[in-house]
């Protein structure tokens, strides 16, 4: 269970917060998507909720980050690293660039965390069995393509157990077959049981991936709720962001007055 | 329309193919053949998609138009003229070419010097240069942050800065390397309105784009490359109709939700959403 | 792109096996500090000693080294190629502007005189030690390798980091300096033309290199703090390199051997004539 309280949160040398008074609880087994146009605050609620920000980025957080109902203020980010993680949108400046194969790159974190040796093999290992990229243990990591780069970015994190796990625009600088790997991948996440909250421009991939999506425009959450109803909601675009392909299709249909049953099964 | 720099003006180019590249092959120094025999003509004024994933060498393509890269073998002819034979600096009057990362190119501490910086290296000045640079800016949507540090505009209005920094150079081909990554619902309306009122202008337009729906509703023409080849060149409709899905497939694109109703639904190609509609209307009006 | 396979069928040791670099010969073998101490001794022993028999001697047991790694030539490429700039400027200022009483040959108002050509040699067959022993230590020691060993020995990881981090910012940096000038040429800036053209282009091909590169800095350090890289304590590493006890005599028999070459130069037992 992690919980943001009242969350309001200034960046270091801004006057004004980036996101206002933000309550957002994510249960066990949950997988949360973030929606919101550019600049509206979902990066910084991702920050807000691994606890990076403050303790790591410094700015003025009021309100509370909870974990397991205990308060995260003022813990150390490698304190932090172990109860939720957080992956970033470019898999290039999330290697460590400190390590020869994407074995060592995976078991750099649990190794980090002072685990001893057998241990940490063993989560390496579990990790990128999870995200099915085991045939990737020998490679360099400097060197595969972006949704490669991306998946061992992530099983990095999860070889850490962490109970949640963050993950802001995962797919953006992914080319289609990268995004998809990254999909499948968090598909398979979800069924392990991890905690997700997945801040997106796809909205075509959290239909498929959510059973709750909520919505951030200028700061605020202005929407929460099951998935086909918050990416169903007229007021979608107005908060800058793009229905899923089949809610935009049936919405045509349905203007011109056509059955828009048509879109059912395509997708 | 032109700079001082004799370019040809945007009509009389018509006659000549706008881009015309031959038997094109490149392989970069340490090997890889990025391009394995490219034959492409492209018409002035065309409005043009080019499609594949990562690696299959659409932007090796794209910097063989503006003479970033030569040509291992093959040739590469803008507006008539073969490339070989002019500088990237000449060559950058004829063809703007936008970067993905608008951060490999921010360099001004304020928006429109940094819009200047292109058109003055062209030798626009004074009021023409002052000129270009407002109504490039004002197309991207950043007229009225012209005195602001560019860094504290966020990755899209960055990444229409860049845009806007090569728009004001008017040359008479644009070239746009995934200009809607990272961008919103806003960002790519305004990014398709760009390329329209380009296309309106006569001006020639190609872009890389990982987004097919975007690309399907955008452009006029699609091209798909895979492995450093053409495989597959034609309208929307034809390119995401159900006979070139298997090629789609080798190359991980998917067409968009609209072809795929359309075909299951035995209307045919429906590339776009409107084309959907319609063809609904048609058989059940 | 094939699709991931998935599983990893492979048990630990193998696994662990795979991320200890390639020892291609019994000098690769050596613990990656006895290599670094190698290259220290042998340096600093040519800088001490001075002449040219210590030097050369040097020289000589440093390329016996490289021969058993099976670099030699490479190293004698990469060594002459390294001193080569450097030994240019020596002997045009030593040849002809030191003072000496013999003249050899005289080029316009310029005397060369005995004593400048004897301590060029001299600088040269230092300088040339000094460059052999460092390229062995880099052609025959991995830099992660090193910095685990260290690790193991009591360093701190950042350091460690600081160290490999470096190396690997290199490439990926001027990676991206290609990229900035292809954007900029794009722009019209022209890199191709006389030197003023290309002094206006200074400001926009070096402020995206600086600005960007901070970026990646701040976004990797980021990346690596959530991945518990700040946490203080010992880490139990995966591997590390080997050391033998023979290994830690030899270092610290090299160690006093440039204790008595120090001793020995100050004494005026040994060394050089200047």
């Amino acid at each position: 269970m992690l919980e943001l309280r009242g969350a309001t949160y200034r960046y270091a040398g801004y006057a004004r917060p980036a996101i206002h008074d933000v309550d957002l609880a994510l249960a066990d087994g949950e997988i949360v998507g973030i929606v919101g146009a550019n600049e509206a605050g979902k990066s910084t609620i991702c920050l807000v909720a691994s606890g990076l920000a403050p303790a790591s980025i410094g700015g003025g957080l009021t309100g509370t980050l909870t974990i397991d109902g205990e308060p995260m203020a003022g813990r150390p980010v490698h304190d932090l690293a172990a109860r939720v993680a957080i992956g970033f949108q470019d898999p290039a400046t999330q290697r460590s660039g400190i390590t020869g194969t994407v074995f060592e790159e995976v078991a750099l974190g649990p190794m980090n965390l002072g685990l001893p040796a057998t241990e940490t093999i063993a989560r390496a290992r579990a990790a990128l069995e999870l995200l099915r990229i085991g045939d990737l243990a020998g490679r360099d990591p400097a060197r595969l393509s972006g949704g490669q780069a991306q998946l061992v970015a992530i099983a990095s994190l999860l070889a850490m157990r962490p109970r949640h796990v963050v993950l802001d625009e995962p797919t953006a600088q992914l080319d289609p077959e990268g995004t998809r790997l990254v999909a499948d991948a968090l598909r398979a996440l979800a069924s392990a049981g991890t905690v997700l909250l997945v801040a997106e421009q796809k909205t075509d991939l959290l239909d498929t991936l959510c059973a709750r999506v909520v919505v951030v425009a200028d700061g605020r959450l202005v929407a929460d709720g099951p998935t086909g109803e918050v990416l169903g909601d007229e007021r979608l675009e107005g908060w800058g962001v793009e229905p899923p392909s089949r809610v935009r299709l049936a919405r045509a249909l349905a203007a011109r007055g056509l059955d828009p049953s048509v879109v059912e099964g395509a997708t | 329309m032109s700079g001082p720099q004799a370019v040809p003006a945007v009509q009389a180019v018509q006659a000549v193919p706008a881009v015309r590249v031959r038997g094109l092959v490149h392989v970069y120094p340490e090997g890889t053949r990025a391009l394995d025999g490219v034959d492409l003509e492209i018409a002035g004024g065309a409005v043009v998609a080019i499609i594949g994933q990562n690696g299959s060498g659409k932007s090796t393509l794209a910097r063989h138009l503006n003479g970033l890269l030569r040509p291992t073998e093959g040739s590469v002819e803008i507006l008539g003229e073969d490339a070989a034979h002019l500088r990237v600096a000449a060559l950058a009057a004829r063809v703007g070419l936008v970067f993905q990362d608008p951060d490999r190119q921010i360099f001004a501490r304020k928006v429109r010097p940094e819009v200047a910086f292109g058109p003055s290296n062209l030798g626009l000045r004074g009021a023409a240069l002052d000129r270009a640079v407002t109504e490039a800016l004002e197309a991207v949507g950043l007229g009225d942050q012209g005195g602001v540090n560019p860094y504290d505009l966020g990755y899209s209005r960055r990444k229409l800065l860049a845009i806007a920094s090569v728009l004001a150079m008017r040359t008479p081909i644009v070239v746009l390397d995934e200009p809607t990554t990272g961008q919103d619902l806003r960002g790519v309306a305004r990014v398709r309105a760009i390329i329209e009122s380009f296309a309106r202008e006569g001006r020639t337009v190609i872009a890389i784009s990982h987004d097919m729906r975007f690309v399907a509703e955008t452009f006029r023409r699609v091209v798909v490359m895979r492995a450093g080849r053409v495989v597959l060149d034609g309208t929307p409709a034809e390119v995401f109709s159900e006979p070139a899905w298997p090629v789609l497939a080798s190359t991980y694109l998917e067409p968009p939700l609209a072809a795929r109703v359309g075909a299951r639904t035995g209307l045919g190609a429906t590339p776009t959403e409107a084309a959907l509609v319609e063809a609904v209307a048609a058989r059940d009006g | 792109m094939e699709a991931p396979i998935g599983l990893l069928e492979t048990d630990d040791a193998t696994l662990v096996a795979r991320l200890v670099p390639p020892t291609p010969s019994p000098y690769h073998r050596l613990n990656p500090t006895t290599k670094a101490v190698i290259a220290t001794v042998a340096s600093l022993g040519a800088f001490v000693i001075g002449g040219y028999v210590g030097p050369l001697a040097i020289i000589g047991v440093v390329l016996a080294c490289a021969a058993v790694a099976g670099v030699l030539r490479r190293l004698v490429r990469v060594s002459a190629l390294f001193t080569l700039p450097i030994a240019i400027s020596v002997i045009l200022v030593s040849v002809f502007t030191r003072a000496g009483t013999t003249v050899l040959f005289t080029i316009g108002p310029f005397d060369a005189t005995l004593e400048g050509v004897d301590f060029a040699a001299q600088t040269l067959v230092r300088l040339f030690a000094i460059s052999t022993a460092i390229s062995l230590f880099g052609m025959t020691t991995d830099p992660r390798a090193f910095v685990l060993d260290l690790e193991r020995r009591g360093l701190s990881p950042r350091f460690a980091f600081v160290a490999a981090a470096t190396v690997e910012a290199v490439p990926a940096m001027v990676a991206r300096a290609g990229t900035i000038q292809a954007a900029q040429r794009s722009r019209g800036l022209d890199t191709e033309g006389g030197l003023l053209a290309r002094a206006r282009g200074f400001l926009p091909l070096i402020v995206p290199v600086v600005l960007s590169s901070l970026t990646e800095v701040e976004e990797r350090s980021l990346a690596l703090e959530v991945r518990a890289f700040g946490r203080p304590g010992k880490r139990d590493l995966l591997w590390c390199p080997g050391d033998r006890g023979w290994e830690r005599a030899v270092r610290w028999g090299l160690a006093l051997l440039l204790l008595v070459a120090i001793v020995g130069r100050v004494a005026g037992i040994v060394g050089a004539t200047v």
